[in-house]
């Protein structure tokens, strides 16, 4: 449903933009009528606040690095209700707007943390649930079997309930919250589910699609692999029945009856539906390479955490299609008594990404606290992927690391991972490059709202304060990005902008 | 104004000198509605006080109790206490059940509360989740009946950032909407049958099933307020009420289950309620969950070392709301920098309360102490003091009757020898409802 409206949001906006700028003068005046216009040629979405009133957000002036592989230097992110509408220069603000400076800053997509064990909402300490966890509940566009439906219908009063756990005790209030903010998380795995980190509000914060089944597969315990062999054996030979059942004429169906579902694990069953992720925690070559195999076996790509070994068999993985979930500052010595290669490589995730593997990237510990500043927790999470970048990964692609392909794990990356129109304007301002170690967040903001301001927090305010204006806002210490757009004409017309969002952000 | 007041009232009342009419005259009274006031002359009758004013003249033969270095405030009133109670209870859902069960008079607890200057106590039941609704009392009286002010004064309800205590409340919410349900279709019944009475007598005049209408549609307003099913009630009711023959009997709600009723007054504005929360989380999910369905509440925050209550104050400012307190400078979270919360409340335009830091005879004896710290610390001493006594009596539904130095209230005063929130300062008297309770005051 959720998904569907972001769908139909970012269409419209496309629309929206190329219908040119005269349109701009009519923003205040369209009329709050139902969710979404109905055709009505120039008509937009009318999709508001709950007040009715359309709120708009801007973000202006910075380097905007999209994770697409693009910066646009000096560009403006324009976003109404939360969701990005135009990326350009000289854009026409509609009044009203709130405008967030990035003179002289990168702007880049909010960061997404897989497994984040925190104090964010509750139960959610420990890792992520066994088995009960798979699928979304009903999705009334699938044209998957009855049959299935049904098997898969139970898991998804489970996973309503983990959703709704993490509803009731969410609390955006939290100082933690505030802590994963100013490293520029935006958004995080809580429960196998991906929650929103918005401030002072509970609404609307799970922004999942797709849910994760675990499968154990470990060369220390032999009867894991024969088991999760057996199951996904059982729910591939169930599939196959159904469908033959389901190709019979109506008349030979009624004769026969409906292949049983006894023993057909409905997690497994979701993986093969192509619904859930398949989720492994496996380092060792071996048990690499059999994930593989069995993933182009039943065709599903599954999602491997650990993967320190990853890099020996980065081909077979590539093909498979697989997530790597790694860390690329664990060290792991090679087993001396095999010859083949082994243990840890810095190079990890540089060797799976050239293969194809998609790459995320989390630090050893997934935690958020005080004790872990500039540790190997989560507020690490930038440092763990610049150590990606020191194995030779691409900028780029530690970039994604850990925002698009974590969003893409998660299933939520139609909303979140990168900055482009109809995407939720979930977005960081920083002061430099992200991976550099000196660089701090100065500005987070999620669904077009301002929730973290560098300033104005405890935690890092009295570390290299920001710089005041209107003195010539001053180069990063790490001195990566000189100013680009001085000379440029729209500079006079940012100024005067700038002195609003300021007023706007006190 | 007064003056002319309190003459005529002297003029044309029974003598004076005769039953039971005191004045006290005193340095400084804090009204609480009206500020301070210097030099103050207030006239007692009958337990309620019947002027007050500056310098007021006092007719002869009213007996004086004349203390020009006294400082007189309205008694103190604790809305949230167990004080002299030793239920337990776990988590329930008992919205029916009162404190005023165990309320338990001979006890030596009720007169060292007197001492403190504690006139009026808010007794809440035990328990978690919904454990039942408070009593209003006097800490006076052989039994339970003559201690008891007002039998429940507000509903206890314990909520927030938890799935189950949620969903206890909604749960509630959905019982009275199946209440509300089954009330409509009695209507819808009882208007059937009416209708097939009236084709029976057909020959009663108009008039008279006009005054009939207008009545009905009285009743209903009183019935029930703000809902949606109720309105859609109404305009069922108003066509209905064109075609509808007059009969003796009104009609009569079933009535509702003793779980529910707790609900009904709630929504009908009857019965207010006390939701206590611990942190600012927990008051976005306690919107959540009562989903902006109208009634009267206030909340209870107990102050710890890291509530982050800042966070939502001007939420809570926004729509004023009477927000419980314990008197103590916390901390911020993860920090060790203090905030003086509750001043941080009154500032955002919330009415903030406090009570005592325990239940014990200690803690109520040190009350204003602690609110004094508050004060020290920035807190605004007028709201400091209302915070002991009007507030305090409003999440108690008696701000009409008691909390203030105002004409026509209980007399309840507490008589110190200087500022209330002077350490040095000792209470050498209190007055409950006219009669000195503690303390001695030779004439």
């Amino acid at each position: 449903m959720r998904m569907e409206r972001t769908a139909w949001a970012g269409l419209l906006s496309l629309a929206w933009v190329s219908a040119g700028r005269a349109a701009w003068a009519l923003p205040q005046e369209e009329q709050g009528g139902g969710e979404q216009a109905e055709g009505g040629g120039e008509g937009e979405p009318a999709e508001e606040d709950e007040n009715g009133e359309e709120r708009w957000f801007a973000i202006v002036g910075g380097d905007v690095y999209t994770g697409l592989g693009g910066a646009l230097r000096g560009a403006t992110l324009l976003a109404r209700n939360g969701r990005i509408l135009e990326i350009g220069r000289d854009l026409l603000l509609p009044e009203g707007t709130e405008v967030l400076d990035a003179t002289g800053m990168r702007v880049y997509p909010g960061l997404v943390a897989l497994d984040a064990t925190s104090r964010i909402s509750g139960g959610a300490f420990g890792p992520s649930l066994e088995e009960e966890e798979a699928e979304e509940g009903i999705d009334v566009h699938h044209e998957a079997e009855a049959g299935v439906q049904e098997a898969l219908r139970a898991l998804g009063a489970a996973q309503q309930e983990t959703k709704d756990e993490i509803e009731d005790t969410f609390d955006p209030f939290s100082q933690y919250l505030v802590l994963a903010l100013a490293t520029g998380i935006t958004t995080a795995e809580q429960q196998n589910v991906a929650v929103k980190l918005k401030r002072g509000e509970i609404e609307g914060i799970l922004v999942c699609d797709k849910f994760q089944t675990s499968v154990v597969w470990s060369l220390s315990n032999p009867s894991s692999i024969k088991g999760a062999r057996e199951k996904f054996a059982k729910a591939s030979e169930y599939l196959r029945r159904y469908r033959a059942f389901e190709a019979l004429p109506e008349k030979e169906k009624k004769e026969q009856k409906e292949p049983s579902k006894k023993g057909v694990d409905p997690g497994f069953l979701g993986i093969l539906e192509g619904k859930t992720l398949a989720r492994f925690n496996a380092s060792a070559r071996e048990e690499l390479i059999g994930i593989a195999r069995l993933a182009q076996e039943y065709h599903f790509r599954p999602v491997i955490s650990g993967c320190q070994e990853g890099w020996t068999v980065a081909e077979e993985l590539g093909r498979a299609g697989a997530y790597a979930v790694i860390t690329p500052r664990d060290r792991n010595p090679k087993d001396e008594s095999l010859v083949r290669p082994g243990g840890t490589s810095i190079e990890n995730a540089a060797i799976l990404w050239k293969s194809g593997v998609q790459v995320a990237i989390k630090p050893s510990s997934t935690a958020f606290d005080l004790g872990g500043i500039t540790g190997r927790d989560l507020l690490a999470l930038t440092v763990e992927a610049g150590f990606g970048v020191r194995g030779g990964l691409s900028e780029e692609a530690a970039l994604q690391s850990i925002t698009l392909v974590p969003a893409r794990i998660l299933g939520c990356d139609h909303r979140v991972g990168t900055l482009e129109v109809g995407k939720d304007l979930d977005a960081i301002v920083t002061d430099g490059d992200l991976l550099h170690y000196e660089t701090f967040v100065q500005y987070a903001v999620v669904e077009g709202k301002l929730v973290y301001d560098k300033e104005k927090e405890i935690f890092f305010a009295h570390i290299r304060p920001r710089p005041k204006k209107p003195e010539p806002p001053a180069t990063p210490e790490t001195g990566v990005e000189p100013e680009t757009d001085e000379g440029e004409g729209a500079g006079q017309e940012e100024t005067s902008q700038d002195e609003k969002g300021e007023e706007g952000g006190s | 104004m007064l003056q002319v007041c309190l003459s005529l009232f002297l003029c044309s009342g029974p003598s004076p000198a005769q039953g039971d009419c005191l004045a006290i005259r005193v340095g400084r009274a804090e009204t609480i509605s009206k500020g301070t006031l210097e030099h103050a002359v207030i006239l007692v009758e009958d337990g309620k006080i019947t002027a007050i004013g500056e310098d007021l003249p006092i007719e002869r033969g009213v007996p004086v109790l004349d203390r020009p270095d006294w400082v007189v405030t309205p008694g103190l009133v604790n809305c949230r206490s167990r004080a002299g109670m030793d239920g337990n209870a776990a988590r329930s859902f008992d919205p029916e059940q009162r404190a005023s069960g165990e309320l338990y008079p001979r006890q030596d607890v009720w007169q060292d509360l007197l001492d403190a200057g504690v006139t009026t106590l808010g007794l809440y039941p035990p328990g978690s989740g919904i454990p039942g609704q408070a009593v209003a009392v006097r800490p006076r009286g052989a039994t339970a009946g003559e201690m008891i002010v007002e039998d429940g004064v507000y509903l206890q309800i314990y909520i927030g950032a938890n799935p189950s205590l949620k969903k206890m409340l909604t749960d509630a919410f959905g019982k009275l909407d199946e209440y509300d349900e089954k009330v409509k279709k009695a209507r819808e019944k009882w208007d059937k049958e009416q209708e097939q009475k009236k084709s029976k007598v057909k020959s009663k005049g108009k008039s008279e099933t006009e005054e009939k209408k207008e009545g009905q549609q009285e009743e209903k307003k009183e019935g029930g307020e703000g809902q949606a099913q109720q309105e859609d009630k109404k305009d069922e009711g108003k066509k209905d009420d064109a075609k509808k023959a007059d009969s003796a009997e009104a009609f009569v709600p079933p009535e509702p289950d003793p779980k529910v009723k707790p609900f009904v007054d709630l929504r009908d504005k009857r019965l207010p309620a006390l939701m206590s929360i611990n942190k600012a989380a927990d008051y976005l999910h306690l919107l959540d969950a009562i989903d902006k369905r109208e009634f009267l509440w206030s909340l209870h925050v107990p102050l710890r070392d890291d509530v982050d209550l800042y966070e939502v104050a001007d939420k809570l400012g926004e729509k004023k709301v009477s927000v419980v307190l314990t008197p103590l400078v916390t901390l911020q979270p993860n920090t060790r920098r203090e905030r003086n919360l509750p001043a941080e409340l009154a500032r955002a335009g919330a009415k903030v309360v406090l009570v005592p830091r325990g239940d014990g005879v200690a803690e109520h004896e040190r009350w204003m102490f602690d609110v004094g710290r508050l004060v020290a610390a920035g807190l605004d001493r007028q709201a400091a003091l209302a915070a002991v006594t009007l507030e305090a009596a409003r999440v108690l539904g008696l701000e009409e009757r008691l909390g203030s130095l105002d004409p026509g209230k209980d007399a309840n005063l507490i008589l110190w020898s200087g500022d209330p929130f002077e350490p040095q300062s000792r209470i050498q008297a209190v007055m409950l409802e006219g009669k000195i309770v503690s303390g001695e005051v030779g004439r």
